[in-house]
């Protein structure tokens, strides 16, 4: 009987004839309040109530009440609890292991980053790590290739396994080393900032600057105002270590073979 | 691998800061060790100790390789010459040897 009389829009039209104005004007209100409160006190309170739709018998009140409380219950207590946030803050931290892959593969990213790096072992990958906070002037381009500010490349190669490792020979004396050896006075990153700064005016053919070409290998050479390393090596020693001004870079293309200050 | 002796011709012409040492390579499928000279700072190639004759190409591009197979020289299969190597090649007399004080500066 009342679904039949609710349904029949004659009827809903003479009952509503019957209700003063105001009346209308609240149960409006009321209904509107119900529709967006509906799911949220089910959520807080574990209750069962129908939704519009369902009291309309658009939807049976079985199915929008049951699961979806089931699923909200459940959805509600893990984010007023603490926990939910974990797995969300574990996100991040699967992100850093691995700074390339996008934040949205989840479990996908812990499986294909192994595979996707093979050759690579653990140790170098944490080195790799280090070096990417060590040399922040230097743009990741993938593969364990780097670019410097000035478009210098440092890619893996050399006995060393990389031309980073390979320069960094020059960072400190070998003085039982035959001959020179230069060494550049400061670290890591200041180096790579004075080996850009010295490609960009040699390349630029600035005052004292000097280039050559050597059978596909071009050498660069570019003065500093002040002094950016010493003489070291068996040679280095002999001359009591003197003071070194100039820089010396060796490339192939932009791709940086070694660099070491020079007399 | 360190070995106690560093081998080398003399300082690299081209760089000017690197040794120009005796790289071997053994070519595992003709089963034989060739020589030739590498300077271990720019990674210019020689034919020989007499810095006569470069080697540019390659079998791998921007990697030194060896001379008789193409080969880089930097694979598992090169190795820095030890004595024994350099009398073999017949360039014992071509090079100067130092004996390492710090095998750790140099390798
Ligand atoms: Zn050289
Ligand atoms: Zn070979």
């Amino acid at each position: 009987m009342a679904r039949r009389t609710s349904n029949d829009p004659q009827a809903i039209a003479n009952v509503l004839r019957l209700i003063p104005a105001k009346w209308l004007v609240g149960m409006l209100v009321a209904l509107v309040l119900y529709f967006f409160l509906q799911p949220k006190l089910n959520a807080w309170f574990g209750w069962n109530l129908p939704s519009i739709a369902a009291m309309a018998g658009n939807e049976t009140p079985a199915k929008p009440a049951s699961p979806k409380s089931a699923s909200t219950k459940s959805a509600s207590t893990k984010s007023a609890s603490p926990k939910p946030a974990q797995p969300k803050a574990a996100q991040p931290e699967l992100a850093s292991t691995n700074p390339a892959q996008p934040k949205s593969a989840q479990p996908k990213t812990a499986s294909t980053k192994p595979s996707a790096e093979p050759t690579k072992s653990p140790v170098t990958a944490k080195t790799q790590q280090q070096d990417d906070s060590k040399y922040r002037i230097l743009k990741p381009l993938g593969r364990d290739r780097y670019e410097s500010p000035a478009g210098l490349i440092y890619a893996p190669g050399s006995e060393e396994g990389h031309r980073l490792s390979h320069i960094a020979r020059h960072l400190e004396d070998q003085p039982d080393r035959p001959g020179s050896h230069g060494v550049f006075d400061g670290d890591m990153a200041a180096f790579l900032v004075a080996i850009d700064d010295a490609y960009k005016r040699a390349r630029g053919h600035a005052k004292g600057t000097k280039s050559r070409l050597e059978d596909g290998m071009t050498v660069y050479e570019a003065p500093f105002d002040q002094t950016i390393g010493y003489l070291g090596g068996t040679e280095g020693a002999r001359k009591k270590n003197p003071k070194l001004k100039k820089l010396r870079l060796v490339l192939r293309d932009r791709n940086l073979i070694t660099a070491f200050p020079i007399q | 691998m360190a070995k106690p002796f560093l081998i080398y011709v003399k300082q690299c012409p081209v760089c000017g800061d690197g040794l120009c040492r005796v790289r071997v390579c053994h070519d595992l499928q003709r089963g034989r060790l060739t020589g030739c000279i590498l300077c271990d700072e720019c990674e210019t190639v020689w034919t020989d100790p007499t810095l006569k004759q470069k080697f540019l190409r390659g079998k791998v591009e921007g990697t030194p390789c060896c001379p008789d197979c193409g080969q880089p020289l930097w694979e598992p299969n090169s190795h820095w010459a030890d004595i024994p190597e350099v009398c073999l090649l017949g360039w014992y007399d071509s090079v100067q040897i130092v004996r390492k004080e710090n095998r750790d500066q140099i390798v």
